[in-house]
């Protein structure tokens, strides 16, 4: 397995293990082996959202979702969104562990502090290199949407 | 000793949410039993209609008044303003927990709005807002402080008065010796606790900081819903409330010095946050998180579009009511900007 990556927003690193695969939204997607994967926060939007204070879901298991459908919202510390299916699909199941006690993703975003699992087409995600020339690509841009909130 | 009360007033979160309602609870609690206070707990501020028994009461107060709402303060301050329940914006010492983030943030370049309209009465306005601290003690050593204030102020009128001041010039200010001591009108005597929490309906429209708009009218122009009008001098109100669109902030993005408020958004910025103090306001990642990347205008005209094709109508994109700055300042002053990076900065990302 290789070594994890580590994209720099400013003096923060945020880690991309290499064992799974990355979504545009800013989760990452792990194959569970049955044609279902497990969904979670990149250490990425952990870092721009810090502390989740609160999490919702509009959804539920079972539900047919598509690409980009709002499917809950989230509270932090710093942040609040919306938040969009990462690929279409069925949803299977929620993590109904984070729904109580959300400060997990936090803790262990990567592992105890997964979201949901979905079945689905997932040939639009990126592998972790992907995923960090993206973050790359989009940084400035990023700063600047971070800014302009700010400036609202 | 003077005779002088402060009226505190809860607004109480809509809904069911237990957490909220056991704070209102046990903060309304204790207060009954403090002496010098007159206590009442209303629904929800922001959707008080005008013929709701706790707005009427609001009104008769014509004392010093302590609100507490589960909004920004600001936006309680304007809301409280547009009911006409109107005063001098006093100083809370209350602070949320501090981000450590730099806190005077929120002085840089305040435009200079219109003020409010009409007479402002001689008496002072505090808002505190319930989702600075979980627990009811920070409230309640605020309220006692704000309570001797108060009453301090009163009495240095009392006895500037008694030094000489000119009678008839105190008989200007909003009513008289008798009513003014016990802090209300005649008025709001016969309200019951169950008149005063009779439940209304959700409502949604913008409520605009007078001591920021600048009168410039692009919310007028903007707005295809007929929210918005002008008073006899000219001076831009929300005229329509209840044609504004449930759900829809547009105007605010539009407005140039972010004196329009929707006081429940979920964007702090929108919903009455201090204007420029980052710490405490939240941002909305909807766009990083899977919304598609756009300015505030863009944004703006997407959400008006939607509204204008639900209520079967056109969808008209740029084409109409586009403020004109945009298109040659779009980023805003320069020194701004510059400050905000700093911000972000700070932010460590």
């Amino acid at each position: 397995m290789s070594e994890p990556l580590a994209f720099l927003m400013g003096k923060f690193a945020a880690v991309l293990p290499a064992d799974r695969r990355y979504c545009r939204n800013h989760m990452w997607c792990h194959p569970r082996g049955d044609g279902v994967y497990r969904f979670g926060f990149t250490a990425y939007a952990i870092r721009l959202m810090q502390d989740v204070y609160f999490l919702d879901w509009s959804v539920n298991a079972g539900d047919a979702v598509a690409l980009k459908q709002q499917i809950g919202n989230i509270e932090t510390s710093k942040a609040v969104s919306d938040l969009f299916a990462p690929i279409g699909g069925t949803l299977t199941a929620i993590n109904q562990d984070v729904l109580k006690d959300p400060s997990q993703i936090n803790v262990d975003g990567y592992g105890r502090g997964w979201l949901f699992e979905m079945s689905g087409d997932t040939g639009s995600t990126l592998d972790a290199q992907g995923y960090h020339d993206f973050l790359a690509a989009n940084w400035d841009q990023t700063q600047r949407i971070l800014k302009g909130q700010m400036g609202e | 000793m003077s005779r002088h009360r402060l009226t505190v007033v809860l607004s109480q979160a809509p809904g069911k949410h237990q957490a909220k309602r056991s704070l209102e609870e046990s903060i309304a609690a204790a207060l009954i039993l403090e002496p010098g206070l007159d206590v009442s707990i209303v629904p929800n501020l922001y959707d008080l209609g005008p013929d709701h028994t706790g707005r009427m009461y609001l009104e008769g107060v014509s004392g010093d008044l302590c609100v507490l709402t589960w909004h920004f303060p600001r936006a309680a301050f304007w809301l409280l303003d547009r009911i006409g329940v109107k005063g001098h914006e006093g100083q809370t010492q209350l602070k949320p927990p501090a981000d450590d983030d730099d806190e005077d943030a929120g002085e840089s370049a305040t435009p200079q709005g219109v003020g409010p309209a009409g007479e402002v009465p001689d008496r002072q306005i505090y808002c505190l807002d319930l989702r600075d601290f979980n627990s009811a003690d920070p409230y309640l050593n605020e309220i006692r402080r704000i309570a001797t204030e108060c009453r301090e102020r009163h009495e240095q009128k009392q006895s500037a008065q008694a030094n000489g001041t000119a009678p008839l010039l105190q008989l200007g200010v909003a009513g008289t010796v008798a009513t003014e001591a016990n802090g209300h009108g005649p008025a709001t005597r016969a309200f019951t606790p169950e008149e005063l929490l009779a439940a209304p309906n959700r409502r949604w429209y913008p409520v605009i900081d007078y001591s920021r708009c600048t009168n410039c009218l692009e919310c007028l122009d903007f707005c295809l819903f007929g929210v918005y009008g002008v008073d006899s001098l000219d001076r831009i109100l929300v005229e329509n409330q209840d044609s504004c669109k449930k759900g829809c902030p547009a105007c605010s993005r539009v407005c140039p010095e972010q004196a329009i408020m929707f006081p429940e958004y979920k964007s702090a910025a929108i919903a009455g946050a201090p204007v420029g103090a980052i710490s405490g306001l939240k941002i909305d990642l909807t766009k990083l998180f899977g919304g598609e990347v756009k300015d505030a205008l863009s944004q703006a005209v997407e959400e008006r579009d939607r509204e204008l094709v639900a209520d079967g109508r056109v969808a008209v994109g740029m084409t109409v009511g586009i403020p004109k700055r945009q298109t040659d300042k779009p980023q805003g002053p320069k020194d701004d900007l510059d400050k905000l990076m700093d911000d972000l900065d700070a932010l460590g990302l």
